[in-house]
């Protein structure tokens, strides 16, 4: 099995959401081959370190689809599994979004369009250092609506932050409904390049891809700050998730995640 | 208060790399110096104060030291969540400096005029509140401030109204500082521009003590304590409103260890029904000299019928 496998991480998602009775598994689910190909190949943690001086900095903007980011942090060994057995129970550390004050969270998220500054300045910092850190901001559509992102990207492009690049996970949905029912947003990709971006649009949960606009992106040593737009299905993995946005909520049964954890030993 | 201020923060950037300013496309003349001396560790933001705030909380947590500018009613109270959750949950150090705070503003109306900044600050875990009232306070204050590596809201309110203390002083946090009026049965607690103004009553002739509170948060329970135990009356002044300001900050931590009155005196909860110049407006507010002295003695007698009833 490869680092960081998407079906491994899924599997620890639900295991998370099932001990934890808790809600966000779509959003969590979508992201799972962004966060993969982004710890297994591009994020530096020198000595392994997740609070190295001169690591590259990963933002989860979408704090709900955290359950994606403790999987990964429990395989880089900075989270144990006690802790993911005992997700929601009282006194527990982890939250049911974005925390920094857990090692390995950048920002604290979940009040959306707040990471995507704080990711802005740390790239900003990191031209200001001279060093070669790159943050990686994950951010939602939904979270597209708030206007702080579209403040953030106007400074990104100004301060000639190439050292940043944006990953929007377009799962469609928001909290209330699909994106094109609630606030259009159009073409993203589109308004990242009119924003002064290098943008690219590509299928969010295809590794190959994800990983070949990542490296394309990193070698535009351009000036322009780096957008993916990365089109994903919302409960991607488990048949009778996806797209269906009642995930956003719903809590597992002992018989749906059974159901979903059989799909997940399954799947290819 | 503004030469200082403008002087401390070229004086501390120089002296560290590390300190950026940062600000919301204001302070047009007050950075001349600062941009010319230190052009790579300014920042213009732009207007978007709610994206600089969140930027500054990404170069303090790269190490960068952040002292971001706007005016109080944008820096704080417009970014209060970025202030929350971006800074101080993180506990960064990031220095905030709120300009023309309370009613300075006077002509251009409710947009530009903060009179609950200090009211939405306060309840923030984390965070330092300073207050400065004249020149020196200033400086004691940004040096209090840059020292202590925590995120810091620095209000700064009318600047012109003369030194209240004659020569440099270090200020401590919490610590109230005795600026007029020999021992007597009242003690008056007043921040940034309104200690002038109970200088100016006392210099008038009302019998009161006077305190300047540089610093609201954290504030020195203990001292209030030992001051409340020599007086029969506390008033606070503050160009803020009445709620949740200086005078609630007394008013609770009295409440825990005595029964003596305190006379809140700011803003009623009100916003300024028209414009005109900050002295207009001060007594539009019944901000000024005379009116204070009115409801200070308004006070007094009223307690005096209570007591008397009792």
């Amino acid at each position: 099995m490869s680092e960081f496998n998407s079906r491994q991480l899924r599997r620890t998602v639900l295991e998370m959401a099932y001990a934890g009775s808790t809600v966000h598994i779509g959003c969590a689910f979508s992201l799972i081959e962004i966060l993969a190909v982004l710890y297994r190949n591009h994020l530096r943690y020198p000595g392994n370190d997740p609070q190295a001086v001169e690591r590259d900095y990963l933002v989860l903007s979408k704090g709900h689809g955290v359950m994606g980011q403790y999987a990964c942090l429990h395989e880089k060994g900075w989270l144990p599994k006690s802790e993911l057995d005992n997700y929601f129970s009282d006194g527990s550390r982890l939250k049911g979004l974005s925390d920094g004050h857990v090692v390995g969270c950048e920002v604290t998220s979940g009040s959306l369009g707040h990471g995507l500054s704080v990711g802005v300045g740390m790239a900003l910092a990191a031209k200001l250092a001279k060093t070669d850190q790159h943050c990686y901001a994950i951010v939602g559509d939904g979270e597209m609506n708030e206007g702080t992102m579209w403040e953030a990207m106007l400074f990104a492009t100004h301060w000639s932050l190439d050292n940043l690049v944006v990953i929007v996970d377009e799962n469609g949905f928001q909290a209330m409904g699909k994106t094109s029912e609630v606030m259009k947003l159009g073409s993203l990709q589109d308004k990242f390049s009119a924003f002064g971006f290098d943008a690219v649009s590509i299928d969010g949960h295809d590794e190959l891809a994800i990983e070949s606009a990542l490296a394309q992106l990193k070698a535009n040593k351009n000036g322009m700050p780096k957008a993916i737009v990365a089109r994903t299905v919302k409960g991607k993995g488990v048949s009778f998730m996806e797209h269906q946005n009642i995930w956003h909520y719903t809590r597992l049964t002992e018989d749906s995640f059974g159901a979903a954890m059989a799909e997940l030993e399954c799947a290819q | 208060m503004r030469a200082a201020f403008s002087k401390a923060i070229v004086d501390a950037a120089k002296a560290d790399p590390k300190i950026l300013l940062l600000t919301g496309d204001h302070g047009y003349a007050l950075f001349d110096d600062f941009r010319k001396a230190l052009p790579d560790q300014f920042i213009n933001a732009g207007i978007a104060e709610q994206n600089m705030v969140g930027v500054a909380a990404g170069l303090a947590k790269a190490g960068f030291k952040p002292i971001v500018y706007g005016l109080a009613a944008f820096v704080p109270v417009r970014v209060l969540e970025q202030i929350k959750i971006d800074i101080c949950y993180e506990n960064l150090p990031v220095i905030l400096i709120g300009d023309g705070a309370g009613l300075v503003y006077s002509h251009l109306g409710t947009s530009h005029q903060s009179t609950e900044d200090i009211a939405c600050t306060r309840a923030i875990p984390g965070l330092t509140i300073l207050s400065p009232g004249d020149r020196f306070e200033m400086a004691a204050a940004m040096r209090l401030a840059l020292s202590l590596h925590s995120p810091v809201y620095l209000r700064m309110g009318k600047s012109d109204r003369g030194d209240i203390h004659s020569a440099e002083l270090i200020l401590s946090a919490g610590e109230m500082l005795k600026v007029g009026g020999g021992s007597a049965n009242t003690a008056i607690l007043a921040t940034g521009s309104m200690v002038r103004t109970a200088l100016d009553l006392v210099e008038q002739g009302l019998d009161a003590e006077v305190w300047s509170v540089p610093s609201i948060k954290p504030f020195n329970c203990k001292q209030l304590n030992d001051i409340a135990k020599n007086v029969d009356l506390i008033v606070t002044i503050e160009e803020h409103s009445i709620i949740g300001g200086l005078g609630a900050c007394v008013a609770e931590t009295i409440s825990i260890s005595s029964t003596l009155p305190v006379c809140r005196i700011g803003i009623e909860d009100r916003f300024s029904n028209a414009c005109g110049t900050w002295d207009y407006l001060l007594k539009e507010h019944k901000l000024d000299a005379a009116s204070i002295s009115y409801k200070i003695h308004e006070f007094i007698t009223r307690i005096k019928i209570g007591s008397s009833v009792k």
